[in-house]
């Protein structure tokens, strides 16, 4: 068993294996483990630096620098910039999420099989499997009730008056201790992240793992895939060093998320129509409410109460809590100058609601772009735009519910605060997303799984169509949006076709 | 409150030159020059932001970052987050909001 961190420029270095896996987040971590659990020989090999919780940062800033790619001012192009956060580390995404863990609804595997022609009984019941045990060895539960904090139980209060769907949420945390600050990485090791579990497995069940280790391209002989090289990369500096080869016996996997995987094999120059397109998200926003009572959101479960009253409606979404530090707060409350500062005071009357916009009109695209970077065209259609402003204004509602004196909806050239009757001037906004601002976390496609090789980039196994032993494990492969958090999905996904490799 | 001016943006500044990654810094420094040259846009008056006198300092600030105009909001939007990081982290900030101070980013990685 091994790790290698970073090699000099010219201690060129190769490593054999049965399977490479590539990006060690939610799809990767989890389809290597479970490879080498089954005895097959792993190398897994991830760009970012392996940092276990004692090198985790406090601040946001410092969270931005060694956890989040490209320090999260990765943007969209399109009409509005709205920043992509990823993590770039060992873990991967699981490292600065909120943990938050979500079954695969069962009118996914029904779209799936309607639309893109792949499911059936078999694949369904597999994953629910798969679900079953990710729940129980990362350690899903709603937190204990001494974590929640104000800004859940006022959410909770919220939903309770107004009589929707909603609930504490599960998460891959054993005894959440509340802390508020899941985005900096989980200090108290709480949180699964899977660079604290999965990871380790790997090497302890006789792998490798290479950090530090962009891959450049996935190489090939004739159609099959064979390795993958790249140059390793110091975390701290940011000088290359030296070359890694991979040789894979039965085969490379891809798990480098919804972005970088179809990155990485347009430049390893595979050519299918499909590939890079179909890329989708859940943009996120949120509205803050002011309270006459401290809620200090930053203290308990970073994101702890969710509705998913709405994710199946006309205008669909998901609603959460989040907590964000003030450091981050300051970008959301409007203006600039003393009244900025005035307005800055009330950061411990806050509550900060979001929505994820199941956003299943739009899609965009990625193509590899300078330097190995991902770009990303994405611009929220009309339909998809009157749903997310339609989302604000319900969370407008429910902060009122909960007894908020006022809400900052953050929209561009509407007051700063507006009070329960001014609810309709949310509904009634722009239908421009530069009026808004949002972020995209949740991330699928690029290499969206389908029957028809001219609309997708693998099978239901996550086997790239017109190749050999070249496989997709991650978000890249989900052809549509979930309307729920991700992971749970992207794992289980993963350890599908991880468990068909093994099957053979 | 403590306000922007009030922490101690020095350090931070100097850190941050030494350790952002190329783009971000560039686009901070776009905020910064934007910021710089749109008083006329904003309070009418064709000087730079640091030549106006303090009310008109302070109106500028405030209308910049909810320009019309999205390229300046945006341009801007990176200099307050900027800002914010230098703020938000300041430990009597954090006191004030009733907020322990940050135990620091050790920035370490394992290395075997
Ligand atoms: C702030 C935030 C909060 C979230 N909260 C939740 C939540 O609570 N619950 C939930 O279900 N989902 C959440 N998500 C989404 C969830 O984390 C992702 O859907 C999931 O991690 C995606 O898994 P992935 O394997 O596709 O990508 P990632 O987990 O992002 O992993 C990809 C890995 O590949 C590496 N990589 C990229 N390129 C290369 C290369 N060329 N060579 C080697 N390695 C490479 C990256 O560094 C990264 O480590 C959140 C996301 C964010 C950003
Ligand atoms: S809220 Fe704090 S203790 Fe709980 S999982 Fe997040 S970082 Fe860990």
């Amino acid at each position: 068993m091994s790790h290698t961190a970073f090699l000099e420029r010219g201690d060129d270095r190769s490593f054999v294996c049965d399977w490479v896996v590539v990006g060690s987040g939610a799809g990767g971590a989890t389809a290597a483990e479970y490879l080498s659990r089954h005895g097959e020989k792993v190398v897994l090999v991830e760009a970012g630096a392996w940092r276990d919780p004692e090198h985790y940062p406090t601040t946001a800033y410092g969270a931005m620098r060694d956890l989040l790619e490209d320090w999260g001012a990765q943007i969209t192009r399109g009409r509005a910039f709205w920043p992509i956060v990823q993590a770039r580390t060992v873990g991967g995404t699981t490292v600065v999420n909120s943990a938050i863990a979500v079954r695969t609804p069962d009118d996914i595997y029904a779209l799936w099989r309607a639309e893109h022609g792949i499911g059936g009984e078999l694949f369904e019941a597999a994953m629910k499997r798969f679900q079953d045990q990710l729940d129980d060895e990362l350690k899903v539960e709603v937190g204990p009730p001494e974590s929640r904090g104000r800004n859940n139980e006022l959410a909770y209060a919220a939903g309770e008056a107004t009589g929707i769907e909603h609930h504490y949420m599960r998460r891959y945390v054993k005894d959440c201790e509340g802390s508020g600050q899941c985005m900096q990485g989980c200090k108290s090791g709480h949180k699964q992240s899977l660079n604290t579990n999965f990871v380790p497995a790997v090497l302890e069940r006789g792998g490798e793992v290479l950090s530090n280790a962009p891959v450049k391209r996935v190489f090939f002989k004739g159609n099959h895939a064979i390795g993958v090289t790249g140059r390793f990369r110091h975390p701290g500096l940011g000088t290359k060093g030296g070359r890694f080869t991979v040789r894979a016996r039965r085969g490379v996997i891809v798990a480098a998320s919804a972005t970088h995987s179809p990155a990485l094999l347009q430049r390893s120059r595979v050519r299918l129509p499909a590939l890079g397109h179909y890329f989708r998200s859940h943009p996120g926003t949120g509205v803050f409410g002011l309270f006459d009572e401290p809620v200090d959101m930053n203290r308990g479960n970073t994101q702890g109460w969710a509705s998913i009253q709405h994710r199946t409606a006309k205008h669909a979404y998901k609603l959460e809590t989040l907590a964000i530090p003030p450091e981050m707060v300051i970008t959301r409350i409007k203006g600039g100058g003393t009244k900025f500062m005035e307005r800055v005071a009330d950061y411990r009357h806050l509550t900060m609601w979001v929505l994820g916009l199941r956003a299943q009109a739009t899609t965009g695209t990625v193509r590899n772009g300078l330097f190995d970077k991902p770009v990303v065209s994405y611009t929220l259609c009309r339909e998809d735009l009157a749903a997310f402003r339609s989302g604000l204004a319900e969370i407008a509602r429910l902060q009122f519910a909960a007894g908020a004196k006022a809400v900052m909806p953050g929209v561009h050239g509407l007051p700063y605060m507006i009070g329960p009757d001014e609810i309709h001037r949310i509904e009634e906004a722009p239908l421009d997303p530069r009026y808004y601002i949002a972020i995209l976390s949740h991330l699928f496609g690029g290499c969206v799984m389908g029957a028809d090789p001219r609309t997708s980039v693998c099978d239901l196994r996550g086997r790239v169509h017109g190749h050999e032993g070249l496989y997709i494990a991650d978000a890249s492969m989900i052809p549509t949006v979930l309307g729920v958090n991700p992971q749970h999905t992207v794992m289980s996904l993963s350890r599908w076709v991880a468990a068909n490799l093994v099957e053979g | 409150m403590p306000g922007a001016l009030d922490a101690d943006f020095d350090t931070f500044w100097e850190k941050f030159r030494r350790e952002a990654p190329v783009p971000f810094k560039a686009g901070v420094y776009a905020g910064a020059f934007v910021y710089t040259v749109t008083p006329v846009i904003t309070v009418g008056v064709p000087l730079p932001s640091f030549a106006l006198p303090r009310r008109l300092r302070d109106k500028h600030a405030d209308r910049v970052v909810q320009h019309d105009l999205y390229l300046v909001r945006q341009a801007v939007f990176l200099l307050k987050i900027a800002g914010g990081f230098a703020w938000g982290a300041d430990p009597r900030v954090r006191e004030k909001l009733d907020l322990p101070p940050y135990a620091g980013d050790p920035g370490g990685w394992r290395t075997k």
